[in-house]
């Protein structure tokens, strides 16, 4: 074996801090690597938030007007052209809510799927948990859907003080959960797709359809009510569907709560997740020699 | 004597070439097929016998560094110091063997590295720190150093997108220079910046390994720059390690098997002999008068081209030789003549010295002309001889490139007229 010096008697060997072979542990989620690099999560959370907005006029406020936008589009679009029932709730406040939630599914996933094609410049220089990317993305993802959320309380409020509708009550907590289900389900799902797209791109055009047909296949700019019957089973099986539901039941008081398909998408959204993480961390640094 | 801080065994990167596409998922369902139904595991390893497609960027590369070592990496290109580096700085994985080993480790493998165009220089110290694997409350502590470092301090708020290519060098370098890892490995940063600004990164590294005492691993093409900074070296080729130790040894072995040599030619009778009816050449030989047992030809070494031909004079005349040097690049850098006499047929032969300290670094040529009467051209043998000749300097801080066709040793003196 060369050595620069031979090894003496007092070297010791015992110690080594870290080891770097070719295998990978089988079942390692790689959460708590990630909390030590939580500093540089948030610092990519900051850069993107600063980042977005450069060189525009308005700046942030651009935050507001892209859902209201799009809102504004589906109300004249899905709501006066096509009339598609909103199920009595205003118009503004029923694409709005599903405008947010699915925007917020939506980047969250595609920011995840292409992790390792955006990053790989990074990712070909240095080393960090590759994690640290999509966490980070979801990161911000949350607070967008906060500062998105003033817009729709606003709103909402206008229609409970000026037209006394709606009451809120104690089922309102579930909201922060139904939020985690999101970005659990898109992580989740996202980490298992940037795996595959890193090697093949095909995936990646194949899914640009699959997500376009996702959004009509949850209640973004329909009520679930003028689903066919026969489809409703597997309607509510999207995770997305008992998401969006649940929060319009919270707010605009439809109906009750569906818990058992709340449950049943929670039960898939961890499976998600799980095997994406253990996907993702076994795959993170061999993607990079095929990217 | 410092402790072994890190530990390469057995350590092995195979990469498998070729386009990705329905070929190689074809290969990906074949290999999950055979690793879960078949008995005989897919197993590779650098003896194997191997398709072109496959390519062994390391092969079975063992060493060992310790504490406050600087050791430099040397290899021509494509000779595996790039993957090694990827592999310590945990960017690629390998594919046989491990490394161990202890402290922090920080590469530099690029500066500047996930820099946000848009974002102001102070944001991105913090950004660049950070993924470098700086914590927030260190880069505060010195962040008045990085940036006096830089030397940006009246551009701190602008956005980096503003900023010339050096501003944007001066800034990412400064980041790294303040990187306070155990373990550093740089890759040729070098390359990058002004002189002056080279001057002071080598100094800041070898401040770095001498007073702190810090571990660093650093690959460069510049064997001048490994030499003056490095205490040991690693000579790696096609994968392999080939040696290890001092490098002043290890720099001097690579040049010496790295330098294209053909230094002489020599045939044994007119038949077989390049030339025509008037001149068969014999022979044709660069004769170094090597400074050293390493017997490599650099800037200092005194050459001296002799050569031997078969002469067929037709009628009386007059015979020149010139010999002609060019560079790779086909410029000539002289052209020097022989008196021109008479000879009888036979065989004559010459010689001629090139002084040391006369030639630049660089790939030569030699072709010899033969001149009857001192006007016409009777043979031209062209690109006999190539020899390289390597760099070396001494009380010199700067590592690029030297200018000029050639590179003299003429006195330049100076002296203080006034104070």
């Amino acid at each position: 074996m060369n050595q620069i010096d031979k090894a003496e008697e007092n070297d010791d060997f015992s110690d080594w801090k870290w080891e770097i072979t070719s295998g990978q542990k089988w079942f390692e989620l790689g959460l708590k690597e990630v909390y030590a690099y939580r500093g540089l999560v948030l610092r990519f959370v900051r850069r993107d938030l600063l980042a977005s907005y450069q060189q525009t006029i308005i700046g942030p406020i651009w935050m507001f007007l892209q859902p209201l936008l799009a809102t504004l589009i589906y109300v004249v679009v899905f709501g006066n052209f096509a009339k598609i029932p909103t199920d009595g709730v205003p118009k503004i406040l029923f694409y709005l809510s599903g405008t947010i939630l699915w925007n917020f599914f939506f980047d969250s996933l595609s920011g995840t799927m292409y992790t390792f094609i955006t990053n790989a410049h990074i990712f070909n220089k240095v080393y960090f948990p590759r994690l640290v990317m999509p966490v980070s993305n979801v990161a911000t993802q949350t607070i967008r859907l906060s500062i998105q959320s003033l817009l729709f309380i606003i709103i909402y409020f206008f229609y409970v003080i000026v037209y006394d509708k709606f009451s809120l009550n104690i089922s309102l907590l579930i909201i922060p959960f139904l939020v985690v289900l999101t970005a659990a389900f898109a992580l989740g799902s996202g980490l298992i797709i940037a795996v595959f797209t890193a090697k093949y791109r095909d995936v990646d055009t194949f899914l640009q359809y699959v997500l376009r047909l996702l959004m009509f296949a949850s209640p973004v700019v329909f009520p679930s009510s003028i689903v066919p019957l026969k489809f409703k089973f597997l309607f509510w099986l999207n995770p997305l569907t008992p998401i969006i539901e649940t929060f319009r039941a919270v707010f605009f008081n439809q109906g009750a709560i569906q818990y058992n398909y709340l449950l049943i998408a929670t039960v898939n959204v961890f499976i998600l997740l799980v095997v994406g993480l253990v996907l993702f961390k076994r795959r993170e640094i061999a993607v990079m020699d095929i990217i | 004597m410092g402790n072994i801080v890190l530990r390469a065994e057995h350590l092995s990167k195979h990469y498998r070439l070729g386009k990705i596409g329905s070929g190689s998922f074809k290969e990906d369902i074949q290999g999950i097929w055979k690793n879960t139904f078949s008995s005989v595991k897919n197993k590779i390893s650098p003896s194997t016998k191997t398709d072109v497609n496959d390519l062994w960027a390391l092969r079975d590369v063992n060493f060992d560094i310790r504490q406050g070592d600087v050791v430099g990496f040397v290899g021509k290109n494509g000779a595996g110091k790039s993957t090694l580096l990827k592999v310590l700085s945990r960017i690629t994985l390998p594919t046989l063997g491990s490394i161990k080993g202890k402290g922090r480790i920080a590469s530099l493998l690029e500066v500047g590295t996930g820099f946000h165009a848009e974002l102001t220089g102070r944001e991105n110290i913090f950004l660049n720190g950070q993924i470098l694997g700086m914590n927030k409350k260190e880069i505060i502590s010195k962040f008045d150093e990085i940036v006096d470092f830089s030397g940006i301090e009246k551009f701190l708020d602008t956005p980096v997108k503003r900023y010339s290519s050096g501003m944007y060098v001066r800034l990412a370098f400064a980041i790294a220079a303040h990187l306070d890892p155990d373990i550093l490995i740089v890759d040729e940063v070098l390359a990058v910046g002004d002189a002056e600004f080279q001057k002071k990164c080598l100094s800041k590294m070898k401040q770095v390994s001498t007073e702190d005492g810090k571990t660093v691993l650093f690959v460069s093409h510049n064997a001048q720059a490994l030499k003056n900074l490095c205490t040991k070296a690693i000579y790696l080729e096609k994968g392999s390690l080939i040696d290890i130790g001092n490098t002043g040894d290890v720099i001097s072995n690579y040049l010496k098997r790295e330098q294209t040599l053909y230094l002489n030619k020599s045939f044994a009778t007119p038949q077989d002999a390049p030339g025509n009816e008037f001149i068969k050449i014999k022979s044709v030989k660069v004769n170094p008068g090597y400074l050293d047992q390493h017997q490599i030809i650099d800037v200092r070494t005194p050459l001296v081209i002799s050569f031997e031909f078969w002469y067929m004079p037709q009628g009386e005349i007059n015979l020149g030789v010139s010999i002609i040097l060019n560079t790779l690049m086909g410029d000539c850098i002289f052209d020097v003549d022989s008196p021109s006499v008479p000879f009888k047929p036979g065989i004559v032969k010459g010689e001629c010295t090139i002084p040391g300290n006369f030639l630049n670094n660089g790939s030569y040529s030699v072709n010899f002309a033969f001149v009857k009467n001192t006007s016409s051209l009777l043979f031209e043998y062209e690109d006999s001889l190539s020899f390289d000749v390597e760099d070396y300097r001494e009380n010199t801080a700067w590592y690029g490139d030297w200018p000029g066709a050639v590179r003299p040793k003429f006195n330049v003196n100076l002296m203080q007229t006034l104070v």
